[in-house]
């Protein structure tokens, strides 16, 4: 990958950082120990720079790689980042379809993969996606052994399944974005309808990304106060399905925003950036996230699936998953959920 | 515009609200002096959105209005930004083919118009986007007649002039974002090579954006140090016009990512969200915009051109224009770069 015309290669003098810069007298190397965030963002497509660009806004590393099959694609988008440095604090921005641009990676988020299809379940792009990951997941974990691996590409939960066992990781360094973005749609949704700030409105889709995710209607709470009860005084409400509806609605929106645009970028990226702020910042916050679930909720031990569940996430990854009441109705969804991608999963060639 | 699915039209009860939320007794309605910054985007295509994106992530405005007149392709980026609601702070987002949703903006950031096709000079764009301007400028100007106007469509001098005049407002409030990123280029280009922030580089490009602007070299510092004379010393450099080589460099590298990824997008968005900072919030800070430069440098007054100066910045659009020495070889440039400009814009159908 030829490296931006350095000024060098124009004929600009290489010592001109010495007449002008001295440094003080014995001065050491700097320390081993020295800590230098890296972020790698496999997928420079739509939703792999609006995952990078949010990074580099928000300020969330030092250095940053992209790695994509396109080269040429992958170099312009490089550039176009690096010529924004005047306005932007300094972050060492590279780009290789070679998997050693990422190297000692503290954070490898994978968004490579086929975008998926007006009409097309998420599911159906299984296949597709599986050949992908047999060529960056393996070469990823060689070059970070120690890395966090976060899951973008869909169908998100049984990806992740396959990163974590492509790439022999403890299932603590294996997340997926999961339901992290679904729920902040929900969030939104309800947030526009109570013209209240969708920050303070606690409300969680869990499960699967995607058709079947489970809304956790007996835990929403706003500014802190549940509010259920609130609508099972309206009998209405319940009568008419109405809280499935609007669970379909989140679902759809996704759908409807590709069949609007042709794709989504901007709320991913978000939802990403402030997954990896939570991750590489050691920040404890809870967020739902696709990550092994066996033994929650009634999920039975021996069914390796990934689902998203309310996990708190620091530096090491997913620290816990936490306790959050099921209504038995949800719990129920969340084992047929659990058993479907299990079924789905032993058709996989891994 | 359809609005986005309400969940009152999905049954949910509308007054969840006045049970979960009561007011203090004898509030008063919001005053009339009430301020809430309104900033437009016209033009919903990769320049646009990764501008109103880079505002929403920089938290610049309590309201952000798109128009586009692709009204799917709009809805879908409306859509895509408000489910990140979660992730952000409480943003109004607008988006209607219709004027009207602009009305009150303190900031039009107007991108509409045709994409450069690789080869295409800057130049050869202009006839596209006149026709255009004359649909976009009027309405805006209507319904925010003391809004400031950044154009960033190109060419950009040209179209800043013609939004001047088909606006109507006073040249202070008509700014052209100009080469405002050609700098960004040329002082990341600068700093690479030095190992320096890009933030310590002080190094304008003026003039017209594009092939013929102008670098300035007598004013360029590193760290508040002037640095020709060191690269003067070396007269390698001067002999083998390496300091016109990079100048063309700089020109040439928005060419390169257009060649690369189709178009650029980030560089700029991070460049017109600075400009939008510095506007609104009063900043009074030196940037390179394209403004009515009749008067500086040796510019006839009769000479009404637009032409990128280093101009103070604050709530008002264009406090000053610095007045930085330019070497008689530069000052000729911009003088000729004038006269090309008034030349084709007499062709002009205004």
């Amino acid at each position: 990958m030829k490296k931006v015309s350095s000024l060098t290669e124009l004929g600009f003098a290489d010592d001109v950082h010495r007449a002008l810069f001295r440094p003080i007298q014995q001065a050491a190397p700097p320390s081993p120990t020295k800590r230098h965030t890296k972020i790698s963002v496999i997928g420079a497509g739509n939703v792999g720079m609006a995952i990078a660009q949010t990074i580099l806004t928000q300020d969330l590393t030092d250095e940053l790689a992209l790695v994509d099959a396109k080269p040429d694609k992958l170099r312009g988008e490089m550039l176009d980042l690096q010529h924004a440095a005047a306005f932007l604090p300094r972050t060492r921005i590279l780009a290789s379809p070679d998997y050693a641009v990422t190297v000692d990676s503290d954070l490898c988020i994978i968004t490579a993969g086929a975008r998926q299809i007006p009409g097309e379940t998420r599911l159906n792009l299984l296949q597709r996606n599986l050949s992908l990951f047999k060529e960056i997941v393996p070469p990823l974990a060689r070059y970070s052994p120690g890395a966090l691996l976060l899951v973008v590409s869909n169908p998100v939960d049984v990806l992740t399944y396959i990163a974590w066992k492509l790439s022999g990781f403890p299932p603590n360094r294996v997340i997926g974005s999961g339901t992290n973005l679904d729920s902040s749609r929900f969030r939104f949704l309800l947030a526009d309808h109570l013209e209240v700030n969708a920050q303070d409105v606690q409300a969680y889709m869990v499960g699967e990304h995607g058709d079947s995710s489970v809304a956790l209607w007996s835990s929403i709470s706003v500014g802190g106060v549940p509010i259920l009860s609130q609508f099972t005084k309206d009998v209405a409400a319940i009568e008419q399905g109405v809280l499935e509806r609007i669970r379909k609605a989140v679902v759809d929106s996704a759908y409807e925003v590709i069949r609007l645009k042709g794709y989504t970028s901007w709320a991913i990226g978000y939802s990403v950036a402030s997954l990896a702020r939570s991750l590489l910042r050691d920040q404890h916050r809870i967020h739902p996230v696709s990550l092994l679930a066996k033994g929650f909720y009634g999920i039975p031990d021996d069914r390796e699936v990934f689902l998203s569940l309310p996990a708190q996430l620091g530096r090491s990854g997913i620290l816990s998953v936490a306790n959050i009441q099921l209504t038995d109705e949800e719990a129920g969804r969340l084992q047929r959920s659990a058993e479907a991608l299990w079924d789905l999963q032993q058709k996989l060639d891994l």
